[in-house]
């Protein structure tokens, strides 16, 4: 078995561990294998183009290469954007908390997104509490275990301020910077843990799920919100401003951050400046004790997330049922229409693959906006054609209709077989019906409310030409990336490449021919409307005719 | 009601008394009393919900907040110290297992879990699933396993550590017929060796068959407690199915079948 530099260097520490009563031999072991089974995460499956290149990996003689370090430079190029508060004067205290606002929130957010499910592993229970292994050994073994990660997060975020607060500031700068990070991580994990407590304390285990799902989302509409701020926030900051320390400051957890540089560097010893450094050091010292020794009662509790959570209420889907016999008059279809639409509100993985997408299409038509609109005022909107951005808000479409064919239960598809189904149409368009109706109209909806307050009533033929586009979109989506030859739900999750394909590229590009499309219609008198006639007529089609009868390959 | 058995007269490994647990409003589990020894196969059966792997769970350690009194090879569950459960193999119910691991790897990680060196346990492992016809398999990871021989992993992983108390939850279901007769036939010799053996399933035939006491657990209290004879012999005669119907009460299953299909031909 191959052996892991990280736990080389965790021997070290052995006999420190095993005096907090922790049984070292036995937690290494864990560990070990944690780690082994992270790096199998990846697909398995003979035949994709991604496997191939594991496949080649394991000619290699590396098989388990983890997927993680493969992402690791996404942080690495964000983490770069904050040498600009660290470059930028020497106002340490203004500085540092922004760069320190900016790490928790990245760090916070990928560990609850991307390894909560180390935290939340229930299998832990029936497999290891029943060996002679004591629960704070277990425990120690997960806290190190996200602690491994968490190094080479915060390493990747890091590493480029870091080099420059050295180059820039001098040494001590560096050093303040490298100890609050190891401070920052240890806070992050026992907030993190604490939250969690206390979600499985008030609720169960399914909200718990649910709240990691909408943090996913938060992240995505954060950063890409972030990257707006961060361009423009030296506009508005003053960095000579001498900081005036409100109460509520100590509530804001990188201010604290930012005090022991305005102390130790500047000299500035007022007492609230004091009182903010020392709580930089004992808040994350005192969560981490506390953590420790909460631990052994999360364990506990995770038993609610095996547990099979509170019931669905009865009645809630009335109106979906109606909308379902308007939309899918014919039965089998509305069966599927019914069946897809479950499917998308339960399936986990499946929330965890589209919602972030779902934040970035809801967030992207109005940051479009607010770049052109920051500029000259709002009310300089008003008569220009800016409204097509809408069609931005169909984003999600193409990864989203791409999804629909995974499941986690992918096995579970014997039925499409084995039950009397002549055709594939009402299996394909219910499902895409349920797709477009629970994910994208709302989004729609949203922003074309959003888009007539701003714009004012007169778009309102724009905003349907618009709604009419989407749904035309939708199909073509289905028809390309061509779900035509495959079940909904029938392929495993571990076999999806998340990552944008050259088709997904174009579908997106695609978007941008309809909204030119509305541009030119939009040049002549009752353009628009020869528009919406156009499209009118062009949904006829792919909603009757686009999803033909191709023979099926389950 | 008491049981005697060769082991008695020797310290029992199991003692609960006046065991019972609340799950919100609800009393899962109503006072339960009994001791097991060792060298006992028992069968422990009742109706879905009786509080069969609660009680299962409480002696395992992985359920806490009951009252009462529970010892398993002198240790209380609850007072933190795990070192008893290195003599206890558990078999769960649901197929909980880390599935991207091979069936080797997997195997050495629980049996040193148990603190077996990985050497001893790798060994054993091996020459385990070599004479369970796993040996091929070995080294596929545990996702491409069958029901079957998933099952036989786990039945290994609950004797790679050589326990003396083995709890067992339908520890049958997926294997085929001759994999049944082994571990049938297995069994009989762990407890004639001193073994205690808590069997939890809902075939009556085989618990009927290799019990040598049964307890028949209804609505959280025990309902029953004997060798097969002993309840043949409070009861009506029959099977244990029958036997099993009387006493949790349920004598409708012909009128619930006949309700059912009358259902079924509505279309």
């Amino acid at each position: 078995m191959k052996e892991i530099k990280f736990l080389k260097i965790l021997d070290r520490f052995g006999g420190l561990l095993e005096k907090l009563d922790i049984d070292y031999p036995v937690m290494r072991r864990i560990l070990q294998t944690k780690l082994l089974m992270d790096g199998r995460r990846a697909p398995t499956i003979v035949g994709k183009s991604g496997r191939n290149q594991r496949d080649r990996h394991a000619k290699d003689g590396d098989p388990d290469r983890n997927q993680f370090f493969g992402s690791l430079w996404l942080y690495l190029i964000f983490g770069g954007f904050t040498c600009l508060f660290v470059l930028n004067g020497d106002n340490y205290i203004f500085q540092m908390s922004f760069v320190f606002g900016i790490l928790m929130f990245m760090i916070m957010t990928s560990l609850i997104s991307d390894f909560s499910s180390v935290l939340l592993d229930v299998r832990d229970r029936s497999i290891l509490q029943t060996k002679p292994v004591n629960r704070r050994t277990i425990a120690m073994a997960k806290a190190l275990h996200i602690f491994y990660y968490l190094f080479f997060l915060t390493g990747a975020l890091a590493v480029i301020p870091l080099g420059v607060g050295l180059f820039r500031h001098g040494w001590g700068f560096f050093l303040i910077f490298a100890v609050e990070l190891v401070l920052m991580d240890l806070l992050i994990i026992a907030l993190t843990a604490m939250l969690y407590l206390l979600v499985l304390r008030l609720l169960d285990g399914e909200r718990l799920k649910d709240l990691i799902n909408y943090v996913q989302i938060g992240l995505t509409i954060g950063i890409a919100l972030g990257y707006q701020l961060l361009i423009r926030v030296f506009d508005f900051i003053d960095l000579q401003a001498v900081i005036q320390f409100k109460w509520w400051y100590f509530l804001i957890p990188p201010i604290w951050f930012g005090a022991p540089y305005e102390m130790l560097l500047q000299g500035d010893y007022r007492t609230e400046i004091a009182v903010a450094s020392g709580l930089a050091l004992l808040v994350p010292v005192i969560a981490g004790v506390t953590y420790l020794l909460m631990m052994p009662s999360m364990e506990k509790n995770l038993q609610k997330l095996a547990g099979p959570g509170a019931s669905q209420r009865e009645g809630a889907g009335r109106w979906v049922n109606r909308l379902a016999r308007v939309l899918c008059p014919e039965g089998q279809e509305r069966a599927f229409f019914h069946f897809a639409w479950r499917m998308m509100a339960r399936e986990r993985e499946f929330k965890l693959k589209v919602y972030p997408n779902l934040g970035f299409s809801l967030i992207f038509p109005p940051i479009l906006l607010f770049t052109m609109g920051m500029q000259d005022g709002w009310a300089s909107l008003r008569g220009t054609q800016l409204h097509l951005f809408i069609y931005g808000c169909a984003l999600l479409m193409p990864s989203l209709v791409w999804m629909l064919r995974y499941s986690s239960n992918y096995k579970a598809s014997w039925i499409y077989r084995t039950a009397p189904v002549s055709s594939s149409v009402p299996i394909q368009r219910g499902t895409l019906t349920a797709a477009v109706v629970r994910l994208l109209l709302p989004v729609y909806a949203f922003e074309a409310v959003g888009f007539m307050v701003l714009f004012g009533a007169e778009i309102i033929p724009d905003l349907l030409a618009a709604g009419l586009g989407l749904l035309a979109y939708a199909v073509i989506c289905f028809a390309v990336v061509d779900n035509k030859s495959t079940y909904p739900f029938s392929e495993r999750f571990e076999a999806a490449q998340t990552g944008l394909s050259l088709k997904m590229i174009g579908l997106m590009l695609m978007l941008a021919v309809f909204g030119l499309l509305h541009y030119i219609a939009a040049q002549f008198s009752f353009g628009v409307l020869i528009y919406i006639a156009l499209l009118l007529a062009a949904n006829w089609f792919l909603w009757l005719r686009g999803f033909g009868n191709p023979k099926l390959t389950g | 009601m008491t049981y005697r058995f060769d082991g008695e007269g020797s310290e029992p490994v199991i003692r609960i008394r006046d065991l019972r647990m609340r799950f919100g409003e609800r009393y899962v589990l109503n006072g339960i009393d009994f001791d097991a020894y060792p060298g006992q196969i028992i069968g422990y059966i009742g109706p879905n919900g009786a509080g069969k792997s609660t009680t299962v769970k409480i002696m395992l350690g992985l359920v806490e907040g009951y009252s009462g009194e529970v010892r398993v090879c002198g240790a209380n569950p609850v007072d933190g110290d795990t070192e008893y459960k290195r003599r206890i193999g558990y078999v769960p119910e649901t197929a909980d297992i880390y599935d991207t691991l091979t069936a080797r790897e997997y195997l050495t990680f629980i049996g040193e879990l148990y603190g077996l060196s990985m050497e001893t346990a790798e060994s054993k492992a091996r020459r385990m699933m070599e004479q369970l016809g796993l040996k091929d398999a070995a080294n596929a990871r545990l996702s491409t396993f069958s029901k079957g021989m998933k099952q036989k992993v786990l039945i290994i992983s609950s004797l790679l550590h050589n326990p003396d108390i083995l709890f067992l939850d339908e520890p049958l279901s997926g294997l085929d017929a001759n994999s049944v007769m082994v571990v049938k036939e297995l069994l009989a010799l762990l407890a004639a060796q001193g073994k205690t053996i808590f069997y939890s399933s809902h075939i009556m035939e085989v618990v009927e068959k290799i019990s040598h006491r049964i307890i028949l657990l209804d609505g959280g209290r025990i309902a029953a407690d004997g060798s097969f004879e002993e309840l043949k012999g409070q009861n009506l005669q029959g099977s244990l199915e029958q036997i099993f119907n009387q006493i949790t009460g349920f004598n409708e299953h012909h009128e619930i079948a006949e309700r059912f299909v009358s259902i079924v031909q509505e279309v």
